[in-house]
């Protein structure tokens, strides 16, 4: 019987035969990309100075366990806020920090990650309220990570 | 004379297409126009990196174009190994902003065969009509939109690559085209202003779809995020600095477009 529910909670099973031959890295080995404390979008301040004029990255909460290359390839660089569309509180909140960080930080870049599941979206949904309540315009793109762990979609929403 | 397959990769694209001329009607197939480029300065291996084919065809084209050149033998193919293919961003915010002034350019340079055809110096009107041509491509075409390109855009790349080379020399005989014009027209010599009204919308037409569908996305994929952030802001302070109206300067083509009868969607592709 197919499963009718929500995408975004229906259960797979992707497990796979570990590589043979690839070498393992040894515990700890691999750098963490992570400039700053904290990164939940409730408990950070826009206006903290690792925001200032920087390319942030809004990464749905799901998405660095999806994506193997999340720290080098999506977060380097960057400064960093997660948030979960679909299970958070206070998302006007989240509308708020966002246009602060267009505003008030002046930040660079905004990149958006989600999952490839419909209530996902929503992230990206708060991200355009921001833009347009904002009075500084900055370039935002959108990142769609399928659950298979590649990215699907990777869309500048505009500014 | 270079003759292995592998020797021609490094000469450029046009003389290579000179010794083989086959190879014109097999890059057509696969939508490389380098037959009718006007620029031709790339090495003949660059052609797949600026086109961008998927995998499969890249090396469906290189293997064919290796048989032209060397039947019979297996050349070794410039063939890349690439990461799994992520799927190209769309145009970022900068270059949506380029193409956008590029469609009012071409609206105007739609409706000057129309003018050209239609002039006599003689009418005051006519005078007018072309001396807010000359306006509008001295500071809409060129110093709003060619700024954002000469000081900035190009300003992110080597500035010895000869693709932005000669996009700068389409500009250079744009500014002589205008300067013929105001001329023309202050001698009251319809035939030269029509001449260079014509040269120029040529000139532009071609000038914009080598950077709308080659050069504008082969530069958007080579930048970083951070880099469309800084010229986005770098694009508004222009904007910001421009002493003139845009949408003043916009309304002249549509006003244009009504006198003509001229259907502005048409004009822009």
């Amino acid at each position: 019987m197919n499963f009718q529910g929500c995408p975004g909670s229906r259960m797979m099973d992707m497990r796979r035969p570990a590589a043979d031959g690839a070498p393992a890295a040894a515990p700890g080995s691999t750098p963490s990309q992570l400039r700053q404390w904290p990164v939940q979008l409730h408990l950070i301040s826009p206006m903290a100075p690792y925001y200032q004029g920087a390319d942030v990255v809004l990464t749905a909460d799901c998405v660095a366990y999806a994506l193997g290359g999340y720290h080098a390839e999506h977060l380097k660089g960057k400064a960093i806020a997660i948030a979960c569309p679909k299970l958070d509180d206070g998302q006007d909140v989240y509308v708020e920090k966002i246009r602060s960080w267009f505003d008030d930080a002046k930040i660079n870049t905004l990149t958006v990650m989600i999952m490839e599941v419909p209530c996902c979206r929503g992230l990206s949904a708060l991200a355009r309220r921001a833009l347009e309540s904002a009075a500084r315009k900055v370039p935002v793109k959108e990142v769609v990570v399928g659950l298979d762990g590649t990215i699907r979609q990777s869309e500048w929403l505009g500014a | 004379m270079e003759t292995t397959f592998e020797q021609q990769l490094e000469r450029p694209v046009k003389s290579v297409l000179a010794d083989f001329p086959a190879l014109g009607a097999l890059l057509g197939e696969f939508r490389i126009g380098c037959v009718d480029c006007g620029v031709g300065s790339c090495k003949f291996k660059e052609i797949e990196d600026i086109h961008r084919l998927a995998p499969e065809a890249e090396r469906d084209l290189w293997t064919r174009l290796a048989r032209i050149i060397e039947p019979g033998r297996t050349a070794q193919l410039p063939v890349r190994e690439r990461a799994p293919a992520a799927p190209a961003a769309s145009a970022s915010p900068p270059i949506r902003q380029l193409v956008a002034e590029h469609r009012w350019i071409l609206r105007w340079a739609a409706v000057i065969p129309r003018l050209a055809a239609e002039l006599d110096l003689n009418r005051e009107e006519d005078r007018r009509t072309v001396l807010a041509g000359v306006d509008f491509i001295r500071h809409y075409a060129d110093r709003r939109h060619h700024g954002k390109e000469e000081d900035i855009l190009f300003r992110y790349f080597d500035s010895g690559l000869d693709v932005l080379q000669a996009m700068l020399t389409d500009h250079v005989a744009g500014r002589e085209h205008v300067r013929a014009i105001e001329a023309g027209v202050a001698a009251r010599d319809d035939a030269a202003v029509r001449e260079h009204l014509l040269a120029y919308a040529v000139l532009i037409r071609e000038h914009i779809r080598k950077e709308d569908d080659i050069l504008f996305p082969w530069l958007d994929r080579q930048l970083l995020d951070s880099q469309v952030g800084q010229m986005y802001a770098q694009f508004l302070e222009a904007d910001r600095r421009f002493d003139r109206d845009p949408r003043q300067l916009e309304n002249f083509v549509a006003e244009l477009e009504a006198r003509f009868d001229a259907a502005p969607a048409a004009a822009a592709r």
